[in-house]
């Protein structure tokens, strides 16, 4: 199967037609075999990490947030080929050595998740927030969450549960 | 003997949750399976002239195109026989259009292929050749001279009409100081949980039992209604539920596709899987709530209230779904709420139009006729020059009037004290001073109002529940009902009430709602019924097992235990548990409870673009007990977040051809962590008579009184211009209207 690079200035594929996708993710490589128009999303969910969920496929809900090179980005708006030779995180990377990250705990402690569809997305995107910007005020903090959607709590506990991961983190910084 | 965990907030074990191992339907998968895509009428109304499947089945991994010529004439039956009339079978939904299709979205087809992407790339192909018919498009016009009709054979728009009446209408009508009378609408809106719809199908054909995973709220009725579409016995098929993204009365009704996918499975001996996408769901999944009232209200100068009549228009859609006439029954049940009327008349009716069909959302028809009732007695409030709270006290059945019946109308109100309820909201937020700061801000410029509601809620619906209680070797205890999760914790809740009432710690017990063939009965998870229905089975079954025990050993029930797989009396004598047996319980309930919540809202409005802020929102329910009280507020706190959207945000738009103008969620708008507040939620405990275990069911409430709280407030901020909110949402549009007059 050629690689989807060899196909860059060559001939056209069919639709059908796959090809290799190098992909890293949680720092393990993610050999997928797919068709170029198969989304990060659904190569990731095809080759054994499923915990990002899918909501709307339309970039609107953000159940799908992944990192890519740190930063949040929807899963099912982008092509797993367009992440290729970049570093990818999923929620099954969150927790370290079989120890719960920060914002898990917190998430679990605020209430944050009820049917917990969201809730891959919303670890993430936070995640990527607390690393990025981790003196984030409350309001950064509350825009930053308003990407994404929360049908059954609303969002306010999840809100808590990241200001709760924040201090402690910080704490934990000295 | 109780070991204390009843009214105690256990925390739940949300682990799958967190690290992404849980698994939803979309995550299970089959050996060989196939993906179906359906395609849907692109148009409201029209007869089906052709529809040709070729070029579709000419596709790379395409294996079967299904039409309506493929499959038995059958139709989606409704699930309650209170919401069945003798002509609601004119009006049931085939699986597949036949001849005609209804509603933008109806299936037309099925397309099968080996991979997603090439199904939904195939169901493009399949060309159907419509002859488009006039359509109706509102409520309104379904009821018209000359209006196009959407089921020609029954030759009329109307489903139903639920007439209910209490006392003397016209004489209390001949003695009232003032008449108010009023047109409101709530508007189309719905449900849209996280994860959208889906299933997975396939027929062992070593044991001939066919499985369907993606099941939800009412597994065994689904099981039968399949059973009787497809042909097969019920024991032949099981139902699996997985992990659910949130159900909220639109998840887990017997739809098109759950026949659609069951078929296809046995047809093509394959397991067939299909996961709704979000643009179908906005145009598939049940729709809720439109309709319209004309309400007139007769009351004393000095605010005293005399008797009301309703007649209303409720949107069912294209066809009558599952639910049954309950768009139309459920508001007219509702409509009286905590007051204390001498008399009434109401009359909705069920009207078809060429839309997506309307089922039920948490706090169905309460939800509306909240609205109604509490919007027209801020009015008279208005009208009368009295503080609308003071309206209210004055008209609250007192706890001395109960039981309170309105018969003939089926509406009995058991137990609470709603006057009480009622002080207890306005205390905690602090009603009084809130007053006061509203006219601080006021005077400063400031468009600020407060709104409330006050209603009832129909809860635990019967007929019954039960549960099975297997103790194991091991002295574990597994717990067998029949509800079903839909993130509600409901798991947690019923293993609380098996734990105390084995007399076991929690970890000793473990709920298995998840499979038909555990059970052979179940009515599933609706109308805030799965603690008391399931939680006084499950109750029972733990004194069943506990009395079986004991006539062993041959003591009282209340002195034995169950230690380590053994069942152990004062005296030391010890029988092995797996010798007792099972224990069973089953509840019966043939008459709902109603139960007393309230709702009040601060909002302020930006002059400038219209935009509403909610400042404070709480929400009181007399829950009977609270099970577990940190669970019941999250689903208040959430119910009430999804009510906010409903007044400010969301709303299915139609145009006049009855085009759907909502489909995807970008158009839908819900709110996220930036429009809400941090919601306020008071919890109040008047244990139900009714039952054991003395609950009442509450999931829901949180919704009920919120978008009346919102309209109220924020008419109020309007000041006179807020006669005119008569409909929601109160987008920023609509508010900008209506201040440009101010
Ligand atoms: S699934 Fe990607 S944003 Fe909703
Ligand atoms: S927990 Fe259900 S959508 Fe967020």
């Amino acid at each position: 199967m050629p690689h989807v690079d060899q196909h860059l200035s060559g001939d056209w594929l069919e639709a059908d037609e796959s090809v290799r996708i190098r992909l890293v993710a949680n720092d393990q490589e993610l050999p997928v075999e797919a068709p170029p128009r198969c989304t990060l999303a659904d190569a990731l969910r095809d080759n054994g990490l499923k915990g990002t969920r899918l909501g709307c496929e339309q970039g609107s809900c953000g159940a799908c947030t992944v990192l890519l090179d740190g930063r949040p980005v929807r899963s099912c708006l982008m092509l797993a080929v367009q992440a290729e030779g970049g570093r990818l995180e999923t929620v099954e990377g969150l927790a370290a050595g079989g120890e719960l990250h920060a914002l898990q705990r917190a998430f679990h402690d605020h209430g944050a998740l009820q049917c917990g569809f969201c809730t891959s997305g919303f670890l993430m995107l936070a995640a990527g927030l607390l690393r990025e910007e981790p003196d984030a005020g409350r309001e950064r903090i509350r825009e930053v969450l308003s990407a994404n959607l929360c049908r059954c709590t609303g969002g306010g506990p999840i809100l808590q549960a990241v200001l709760a991961a924040q201090r402690e983190l910080r704490g934990g910084r000295g | 003997m109780t070991s204390g965990y009843i009214g105690v907030s256990v925390e739940r074990d949300d682990l799958a949750f967190l690290d992404g191992t849980a698994c939803y339907v979309a995550d299970v998968d089959r050996e060989g399976q196939l993906y179906a895509r359906v395609v849907r009428s692109p148009v409201a109304h029209a007869r089906i002239l052709d529809i040709d499947v070729a070029e579709a089945l000419a596709q790379p991994g395409v294996v079967a195109v299904i039409t309506a010529a493929d499959i038995p004439e059958t139709r989606i039956p409704i699930r309650l026989p209170m919401a069945e009339t003798p002509y609601t079978h004119l009006f049931l939904q085939p699986p597949l259009a036949r001849e005609v299709v209804r509603y933008v979205g109806e299936p037309v087809a099925v397309v099968v292929a080996s991979d997603p992407y090439l199904a939904e790339d195939a169901a493009e192909l399949v060309d159907v050749d419509f002859d488009e018919l006039d359509v109706v498009s509102d409520i309104l016009s379904a009821t018209t001279q000359g209006t196009p009709l959407v089921h020609a054979e029954a030759g009329t728009n109307i489903v139903a009409t639920v007439p209910l009446g209490y006392g003397d209408v016209e004489a209390a009508f001949a003695r009232a100081d003032v008449v108010i009378r009023d047109r409101l609408r709530m508007h189309r809106h719905t449900a849209v949980p996280m994860e959208t719809r889906g299933l997975l199908a396939e027929m062992d054909h070593g044991t001939g039992v066919l499985t369907l995973w993606g099941a939800a709220k009412v597994k065994h009725f689904t099981r039968s209604a399949l059973s009787s579409m497809l042909g097969i016995e019920r024991h032949r098929i099981r139902l699996v539920e997985n992990h659910v993204g949130g159900g909220f009365g639109v998840r887990g009704e017997p739809y098109p596709e759950d026949f659609l996918v069951a078929f296809l499975a046995l047809r093509l001996g394959r397991p067939i899987k299909w996961i709704e996408d979000r643009a179908e769901h906005f145009v598939a999944t049940n729709h809720a709530r439109e309709q319209e009232h004309d309400l007139e209200i007769a009351a004393t100068a000095d605010g005293r209230l005399l008797a009301f009549r309703d007649r209303a228009w409720c949107d069912q859609g294209a066809y009558v779904r599952s639910q049954g006439i309950l768009p139309a029954l459920l508001p007219a049940l509702h409509l009286p709420g905590p007051y204390r009327w001498e008399a009434f008349s109401v009359e909705t009716r069920g009207v078809l139009t060429n839309r997506t069909p309307v089922g039920t959302y948490r706090g169905p028809g309460m939800t509306e006729a909240t609205f109604v009732r509490e919007r027209m007695l801020d009015k008279l409030a208005a009208e009368l020059r009295l503080d609308p709270a003071e309206l209210r006290r004055r008209n609250l059945i007192r706890p001395g009037e109960l039981p309170f019946s309105f018969e003939p109308a089926p509406i009995t109100y058991e137990s609470g004290d709603f006057p009480a309820g009622f002080e207890h909201l306005l205390d905690e937020v602090g009603y009084d001073d809130l007053c006061k700061q509203r006219q601080v801000r006021r005077a400063s410029g400031e468009h600020v109002g407060i709104g409330f509601a006050a209603y009832t809620e129909i809860g635990a619906i019967g007929p019954f529940e039960e549960a099975r209680i297997v103790p194991r070797s091991d002295g574990r205890f597994v717990v067998h009902v029949g509800v079903a999760s839909l993130g509600q914790g409901v798991e947690t809740v019923l293993g609380q009430i098996a734990a105390e009432k084995l007399g076991v710690p929690m970890d000793a017990v473990s709920i298995d709602h998840h499979d038909t063939e555990k059970l052979a009965d179940g009515f599933g998870a609706f109308a805030s019924r799965s603690t008391t229905l399931a939680g006084n089975a499950v109750a029972l079954a733990a004194e069943d097992l506990r009395a079986k025990a004991a006539a062993r050993l041959d003591v009282p029930a209340g002195e034995i235990r169950f230690v380590q797989g053994q069942v152990r009396e004062p005296s030391g004598r010890t029988i092995p548990l797996a010798e007792v047996g099972e224990g069973r319980g089953r509840f019966d309930k043939p008459h709902p409870t109603f139960s007393f919540g309230a709702a009040l809202s601060l909002v302020s409005i930006d002059r400038e673009t219209g935009l509403v802020k909610v400042l404070r929102h709480a929400v009181l329910h007399d829950v009977g007990r609270a099970v577990n009280p940190e669970l019941l507020r999250r689903q208040l706190a959430g119910a009430a977040s999804q009510g906010i959207g409903a007044a400010l945000l969301e709303e299915l738009l139609y145009d006049e051809y009855g085009q759907p103008q909502s489909t995807i969620m970008a158009d839908y708008r819900m709110p996220t962590v930036e429009e809400l507040p941090d919601i306020e939620v008071i919890v109040e405990e008047r244990p139900n008579t009714a039952n054991p275990l003395g609950v009442k069911g509450g999931g829901e409430s949180g919704m009920v009184g919120t978008p009346a709280a919102i309209a109220n407030a924020v008419a109020d901020a309007l000041g006179v211009e807020g006669a005119r909110v008569w409909r929601l949402p109160l987008t920023p549009d609509r508010v900008r209207e209506m201040l440009r007059h101010h």
